[in-house]
């Protein structure tokens, strides 16, 4: 690859990559992340973690030599969380959930 | 000691730069209003003139609220806020949640002010912003508090950009950890006797290294809370129920047992609270019933954090009787992880862990962020000034926004003390720091030099912080000796406060001119 497209591609997975798979992953973690003793946390540690999980994609997006294993890293993690919250709404798990929150 | 290879230093160097020069001037403005915010309820009580010292929660108002009840329309008595306003009055909001015409969730209801004595003294129909929003008597503080969370951009943008904003400190404080090839030499390396350039940017390096943790938790924090209600309960709520808030509300912050919707009486509030008072040691800063009237209504109050303690308390009664029931975890029915990270998020933020001596602490490292914010940017053009004198402009925004926008709030804080006697605070201190900035910002656009005007802005901060004290005075505020009798003794602390402050930059500048005969020595070197 040209350094320009390097540096571009650097680019988008550091800066709109990171965002999308930060708030894919937040989303994502409420379906795989133990609920604890109260029964949210599951539900909190999503919202409380998502500047770090921007911040951890982002600096791994800026400093890892190696693009494509950024690209495998932030990809892989955007693919399981979407394919979990997929998942999630093809198996009426939000509904259940819901039901079980009221 | 940190190993980046020369090409991540470079890289991340860049990053630091560009994550301040693009968002920096911004970011300093959220910074200073968040250095002032610490003192919020301090500046309220100084501004506004407040003398009283016994909480509401402290008096027995439990008769009134009981009969408020009965006389409110039934369908808002779904919930009820109480919390403090005024001079200690208290503020009671019967209410019920609905969703708005955009979609958001609001609270819509009836307004009511219990003065000390339990007479009602204002009453209307009001939706929660409307009730928490600015009044004639917080106008000051409010104004500092909205300028920090979303600098007057209407909701969701404003939040959006302070979160944004949060993310850049948070870049820039983990970029500024990288490049330190020798992290702790920095710390302790601050040579006067080399040029100026070097001298200054030491000094950049010596507050930004100490306040790096600092630094890092404010802006996980800050852009916590901005993201919050923005983008994460939507989305969390989408992904766990289906896009349903108020199931997710009901799930993260309700409170245990059945519904019983059997009408019941509402007597056990004054027990409530006395219970609560001696329980936390201290008087709750809100309290909330969930369905008052009924059976099932449960009474929760809100508290600082206990001594030695970092999270919040809050403690659960039965409304009906006012027995209590348990200590609450502010988040969720049961302690855990989750509810603990959030709870401590808030006095993380806030500083107001252990009282005064934590918010004086957070104060002080939030008066050394805007210091390293500000050398930041003025480092970052010194060093490109060389290959491109088109930034001359820049130069004066940074003059303009690093020196104008402290003066342009104390400006606003004397135009508080000018209207609040007239019952037109509301309006005016918006105003009135709209047109302060303007004038500041054209001052700044044709005069002399940046270096000059920076002269100029120091004199004049000095002057108005030695003139606040005065106008607070001779607008009707109370004296020392009301104060201290009083046992209000922030009043005297912050009227020191700016008096030693003011005294300390005017006799900088006026000294220095009258020692060397020239004022353009004092402040501020090109690299400052």
């Amino acid at each position: 690859m040209q350094p320009t497209a390097r540096r571009w591609t650097r680019v988008a997975l550091a800066g709109p990559g990171a965002i999308v798979t930060a708030v894919v992953m937040m989303a994502g973690m409420t379906q795989w992340l133990p609920s604890g003793t109260a029964g949210i946390d599951n539900l909190v540690l999503p919202l409380v973690l998502l500047p770090i999980l921007w911040a951890a994609l982002f600096f791994h997006a800026c400093l890892d030599r190696r693009l494509g294993r950024v690209a495998i890293v932030a990809g892989g993690l955007l693919l399981v969380h979407a394919g979990l919250l997929a998942y999630a709404f093809t198996a009426g798990h939000p509904t259940a959930v819901k039901e079980k929150g009221r | 000691m940190i190993n980046l290879a020369q090409r991540e230093t470079k890289l991340m160097v860049a990053v630091h730069g560009w994550s301040g020069i693009l968002l920096g001037l911004l970011l300093y403005a959220v910074v200073v209003t968040g250095t002032a915010a610490v003192f919020a309820d301090e500046i309220g009580t100084w501004s506004a003139g407040h003398v009283a010292t016994q909480s509401a929660f402290a008096r027995p108002h439990g008769k009134v609220i009981e009969r408020l009840g009965a006389q409110t329309p039934s369908k808002y008595r779904e919930a009820v806020d109480l919390f403090e306003t005024g001079d200690h009055d208290l503020g009671v909001f019967f209410h019920r949640h609905e969703t708005d015409a955009a979609g958001n969730l609001i609270s819509r209801g009836v307004f009511y002010r219990l003065d000390e004595a339990s007479r009602v003294v204002e009453q209307r129909p009001a939706t929660n912003e409307e009730v928490f929003g600015a009044t004639n008597d917080n106008a000051l503080s409010s104004f500092l508090v909205e300028t920090h969370v979303r600098l007057h951009v209407p909701n969701p943008w404003g939040l959006l950009l302070t979160g944004i904003l949060g993310l850049a400190m948070l870049v820039a404080a983990v970029s500024g950890l990288l490049i330190h090839r020798h992290l702790f030499k920095d710390i302790f390396t601050l040579r006067r006797a080399a040029k100026p350039v070097l001298f200054n940017r030491d000094r950049h390096n010596v507050a930004g290294t100490w306040s790096l943790p600092f630094a890092f938790v404010l802006a996980f924090t800050g852009s916590f809370f901005s993201f919050y209600g923005t983008v994460g309960i939507p989305i969390v709520a989408m992904a766990a129920f289906g896009g349903d808030v108020e199931a997710l509300n009901e799930t993260v912050y309700g409170n245990p047992g059945k519904p019983d919707a059997r009408p019941a009486a509402m007597s056990g509030t004054d027990r409530a609270f006395a219970d609560a008072i001696r329980r936390a040691g201290d008087a709750p800063t809100f309290a909330a019933i969930e369905n008052f009237g009924r059976a099932d209504a449960k009474l929760t109050t809100y508290h600082p954090p206990s001594e030695g303690g970092l999270a919040p308390i809050s403690l659960l009664y039965e409304a009906g009787t006012g027995a209590f029931v348990q200590v609450k975890p502010l988040i969720g029915q049961r302690p855990s992880t989750g509810g603990t990270l959030a709870a401590i998020m808030s006095p993380l933020h806030f500083g107001n862990f252990a009282g005064v001596l934590s918010k004086g602490v957070w104060f002080g490292l939030g008066f050394a962020m805007c210091y390293v914010i500000y050398t930041g940017l003025r480092l970052w053009l010194v060093r490109r000034e060389a290959e491109a004198r088109s930034l001359d402009w820049l130069s004066r925004s940074v003059v303009v926004v690093g020196l104008g926008l402290p003066l342009a709030l104390l400006v606003t804080a004397a135009v508080f003390l000018l209207t609040k006697p007239l019952d037109t605070a509301v309006y005016w201190v918006p105003t009135g720091f709209v047109l302060a900035s303007l004038a500041l910002i054209v001052a700044g656009a044709v005069w002399s030099s940046a270096a000059a005007y920076a002269r100029a802005l120091v004199l004049w901060s000095g002057l108005a912080m030695l003139a606040l004290p005065i106008l607070r005075l001779v607008t009707g505020g109370p004296g020392w000796s009301t104060a201290l009798t009083a046992s209000q003794p922030v009043i005297v602390a912050l009227d020191c406060a700016l008096l030693l402050a003011g005294g300390w930059m005017t006799w900088q500048r006026l000294g220095s001119h009258l020692r060397s005969g020239r004022s353009d020595r004092l402040v501020l070197e090109p690299a400052e």
